[in-house]
């Protein structure tokens, strides 16, 4: 799935990401500021190749701006991303996507008044030929558990079904970093499983995720390490036993306001 | 320049903002309020002139008694409207759009085919004020009066009364609105009602100063427009901020070059604003507004 | 048999192109209405001479009509000022035409105004596109547009007002555009009554062919995607500001095509201000809207339907053509949003499945135009 090979590159980036690393994400000094007051504030983050991090905070810590600034829906106030070995911070949304960056919105995205199979079709128009059409459609829907749904009209689906077919959307494109957005929001617990599964599963085949969650034990489920935002800044980062240990993260947690701790008790009980 | 001179360009700013503010206001109502462009306000204006021209003549009211009858028909007309056809069409933003203009094509029509292409005139009272060798119509600066109060009264009602707190409440979350007792359906029929009257005063108040004729709503919608557009969504704050900066571009443009050009720099002027604040003044503010909340 | 299916497979490669979820009609039985439709148009001027030229007229405005179905039903750019890029064809064509002269002067006058009207359209949509204008300004932008054109034209009476031998002459219009023919040299096609009614009838169902491929393109999807959900597209990896920008440039260019088209019927090579005033601006919107927005043979059938509509009534002595139109038009919107086009479609499927299923005592043989791609890429 890589793309890094022994070239050098010759870019000023070759020592922030790709050749003679393996990190395939990376920010330096990244601020977003709105009018005075600042939402991202110096953050420096890094997402090895193949990595499946998870991104957790309070509310109002920052971490859709932050995820919005690596898609380029938002425009840094101040500092750079890197991708790939390049630095992608002036390219536009859908330039980055080219580059291997795929997104999941917080509310599914999808096109409700297409079916499932021309949903499909707009990514994978992208990636394959004409002919090829039909039997991708297939193969993705079959992975994700959507094959008869195919000529339904997406608004017609459950929104766990809305979810799995945004995810498939946004594999479609083969991305090697995958931005999801609290990607269980909403679902049930067996629909929650089967995501963490699908997950880990694209993970295993190589692709590099970074995903917004409250559901802790989602959480614990799939990710490898797990950066948490606090105030705009990274507070912390580590395994996700440290994280939960961590009694700083659990002050933040419950916090300077009573929605801190209705936001953790919102991960387990949003499964039912 | 001497100051006769200046004085001359205060008054055609005050002209031009008196127009463009009456114009626009009932529009800008009903467009923040309810997300409705109503494409047949021009129409709306229309049935103001022509409700007071017309109790006027046949009737013989008294003309500030036939302005009023011209209010409160145009009022009425609103309301029936709201309730056969614009009811349907809320969030419906294009579509409302389109069917508001198939009424306006209708009024005019029927208009010309009820009372045929002209009405007499009424006089324009009130005679005109001298200063050195220029005079300018007392009348019109009248008219710069009363937009000035209905902009008052306008913030009065949205911001000091009870219905303007729960016509507010309406506007940021229709759902949130319901569930605290607000009768959502009944604000907007208000509202419409409001916008409309406005549209109807317009109308009455215009009467007197030009010819009227089936077309006579036409020459204030294109002002209108580009008014609540560079504007924005903040009724008040918008048309006041776009009806200063349109009727400063306008009426200094028609000082220096005359009227045709005073139009067409106005009117560039609304295109080059809208590129540069998409969503109007308002807009503008309100993203500043957004950005501080969402950093919080 | 193996004949038969031989001549399926021909006809099904010949349709691919032109077919998909996009367009409605993908079956045997549209396509033949279609070439039947066809084949009677091309048979008017034998056998109705008395329609040529206002058929001509109408499928002139045609194209208007495409225009604006193309970007608005497709790309969900609703633009109110069409008429603006159909205006500026026609002066163009005028002003060009009049100044170099006859059949080289029309030809030359055709050029430079597709010429203009495309980058005028490029020109007012990269600014918008590119500046963030969206959705209801766009509309209201492009109004503006047409507005600001009526205006200016109006006040262009004064004789200073003239480029070369061409005078605008303000609301009177400008007189005298060389449309009787087009060539050059020894070389002339005669561009005048049943002419004229074959060149625009051969223009109009190539390009409404060509649309059909197109929207049923990769571009197609790229269009669609983008009018539903643009920040969506754009995460795809879409340049969606490029696709808009491309979309309303070639409506431009439709557009003028039509203005160009109207040109060659006006007696007289006439045109006035009217076009870009505020009734003529209502005209596409209203054939789109009755028609059907996301169906190009609905807009086009209704522009012609409504123009004949109101040719009638005018003609007939009556002043209620725009209270007429302007009711259809409330109806339309109140009774069927999406237009006549959806509803006649599901009549003529419904009709043909009883039908089918009748003559063959077969219900499962009426699936034939299930919208899918797998019967396009065989």
């Amino acid at each position: 799935m890589s793309v890094h090979d022994s070239t050098i590159k010759t870019t000023a980036a070759v020592d922030e990401t790709g050749a003679g690393t393996n990190r395939i994400l990376q920010t330096r000094g990244l601020v977003k500021r709105f009018g005075g007051l600042t939402a991202i504030d110096d953050v420096d983050f890094a997402v090895e190749e193949g990595e499946m991090r998870c991104l957790i905070g309070p509310n109002g810590a920052g971490k859709s701006t932050f995820l919005k600034l690596i898609t380029g829906r938002h425009a840094p106030s101040d500092g750079s991303v890197y991708y790939d070995g390049a630095d992608i911070t002036d390219l536009d949304s859908y330039e980055r996507v080219d580059q291997g960056i795929s997104i999941k919105f917080q509310v599914p995205s999808i096109y409700p008044e297409l079916t499932v199979r021309q949903n499909l079709r707009v990514p994978l128009q992208r990636v394959a030929s004409r002919s090829e059409y039909d039997e991708r459609t297939e193969a993705t829907l079959e992975q994700f558990d959507l094959l008869e749904e195919i000529d339904t009209v997406a608004a017609n689906l459950s929104h766990g079904q809305q979810q799995r077919l945004e995810i498939g959307m946004a594999m479609t494109l083969e991305p090697d970093l995958m931005l999801l957005d609290e990607p269980v929001a909403g679902l049930s617990i067996e629909e929650t499983e089967e995501i963490a599964e699908l997950l880990v599963e694209l993970n295993d085949e190589g692709v590099a995720f970074v995903v917004i969650e409250h559901d802790i034990d989602f959480v614990a489920s799939i990710a490898d390490r797990v950066t948490v935002l606090h105030q705009g800044e990274i507070f912390t980062e580590g395994s996700i036993e440290d994280v939960r240990a961590d009694p700083e993260v659990k002050r933040i947690y419950l916090g300077e306001s009573g929605e801190a701790d209705a936001e953790e008790r919102a991960g387990p009980e949003a499964d039912h | 320049m001497d100051p006769y001179q200046l004085l001359n360009l205060l008054f055609q700013f005050l002209d031009s903002f008196a127009v463009i503010v009456l114009a626009a206001v009932g529009l800008a109502i009903i467009f923040g309020m309810m997300g409705i462009i109503n494409l047949a306000h021009g129409e709306f204006i229309l049935v103001g002139a022509y409700a007071t021209v017309l109790s006027y003549h046949r009737i013989g009211l008294p003309l500030v008694v036939a302005m009023l009858v011209g209010v409160a028909i145009t009022t009425v007309y609103g309301v029936v409207l709201e309730r056969l056809i614009v009811r349907h069409l809320y969030d419906r933003l294009l579509d409302s759009m389109v069917a508001t203009w198939g009424i306006s094509l209708i009024m005019i029509q029927g208009v010309r085919i009820l009372w045929g292409n002209s009405l007499d005139g009424v006089g324009t009272p009130f005679g005109s004020v001298s200063y050195g060798p220029y005079s300018y119509s007392t009348y019109r600066l009248v008219l710069a009066g009363i937009a000035v109060g209905v902009l008052i009264g306008l913030y009065v009602l949205f911001a000091r009364t009870d219905f303007g707190m729960r016509a507010r409440a309406t506007i940021q979350d229709k759902e949130t609105a319901r569930s605290m007792g607000v009768d959502t359906d009944r604000m907007y029929l208000s509202t419409f009602a409001i916008g409309s009257a406005l549209a109807g005063l317009t109308g009455a108040l215009y009467a007197p100063t030009r010819s009227v004729g089936p077309e006579f709503g036409q020459e204030y919608v294109v002002e209108a427009f580009v008014t609540v557009v560079v504007g924005g969504a903040s009724v008040i704050v918008g048309t006041s901020m776009a009806g200063g900066l349109l009727a400063l571009v306008k009426s200094g443009a028609t000082n220096q070059w005359g009227q045709f050009i005073g139009l067409a720099a106005m009117l560039v002027t609304a295109i080059v604003a809208i590129r540069l604040m998409p969503d109007g003044i308002t807009g503008l503010l309100e993203d500043w507004r957004r950005a501080r909340r969402e950093s919080e | 048999m193996s004949a038969d299916s031989a001549l399926e497979t021909i006809t099904a490669r010949v349709r691919s192109p032109f077919e998909g979820p996009n367009t409605t009609g993908n079956s045997n039985a549209f396509w033949t209405a279609f070439v039947l439709a066809v084949v009677g148009l091309f048979l008017v001027p034998a056998v109705s001479p008395g329609h040529v030229s206002d058929l001509t007229l109408f499928m002139s405005y045609a194209f208007l009509a495409l225009s604006l179905c193309f970007i608005w039903g497709y790309c969900g750019i609703l633009s109110f000022g069409q008429v603006a890029f159909f205006g500026v064809a026609g002066y163009t064509f005028g002003i060009v035409g009049i100044n170099v002269g006859a059949e080289t002067g029309a030809l030359l006058g055709v050029v430079a105004a597709l010429f203009v009207a495309t980058l005028f359209a490029a020109a007012l949509g990269y600014f918008m596109f590119y500046g963030g204008v969206r959705d209801v300004y766009v509309t209201i932008m492009t109004l503006v547009v047409a507005l600001v054109l009526n205006t200016f034209m109006g006040q262009t009476a004064g004789s200073e007002w003239a480029i070369g031998d061409a005078r605008l002459g303000g609301f009177n219009g400008m007189v005298g555009a060389p449309n009787r023919a087009i060539g050059t040299g020894s070389v002339a096609i005669d561009m005048t009554g049943d002419g004229l009614y074959y060149v625009v009838l051969a223009l109009l169902i190539a390009t409404y062919l060509g649309l059909r491929a197109l929207v049923n393109s990769r571009f197609g999807y790229a269009m669609v995607a983008t009018r539903e959900d643009e920040d969506r597209t754009a995460m795809f990896g879409y340049n969606t500001k490029f696709i808009k920008l491309a979309v309303f440039t070639f409506g431009g260019t439709l557009a003028g095509l039509s203005g160009v088209l109207f040109m060659f019927w006006s007696p007289g090579g006439y045109i006035n201000p009217d076009v870009f005033g505020i009734t003529a601006a209502a005209m596409p919107v209203i054939w789109a809207s009755i028609g059907g927005r996301t169906s190009l043979l609905g807009t086009t059938t209704a522009a012609v339907a409504l123009q004949y509509l109101d040719q009638r009534l005018a003609a007939s002595g009556s002043e209620y053509a725009l209270v007429v139109i302007g009711a259809l038009l409330l109806f339309v919107i109140l009774v069927m949003p999406a237009g006549v086009a959806p509803y006649a479609e599901r009549a003529v499927d419904w009709i043909r499945d009883g039908v089918s299923a009748k003559l063959r005592g077969d219900p499962e043989s009426e699936n034939e135009n299930a919208p899918s791609n797998s019967e396009v890429t065989k």
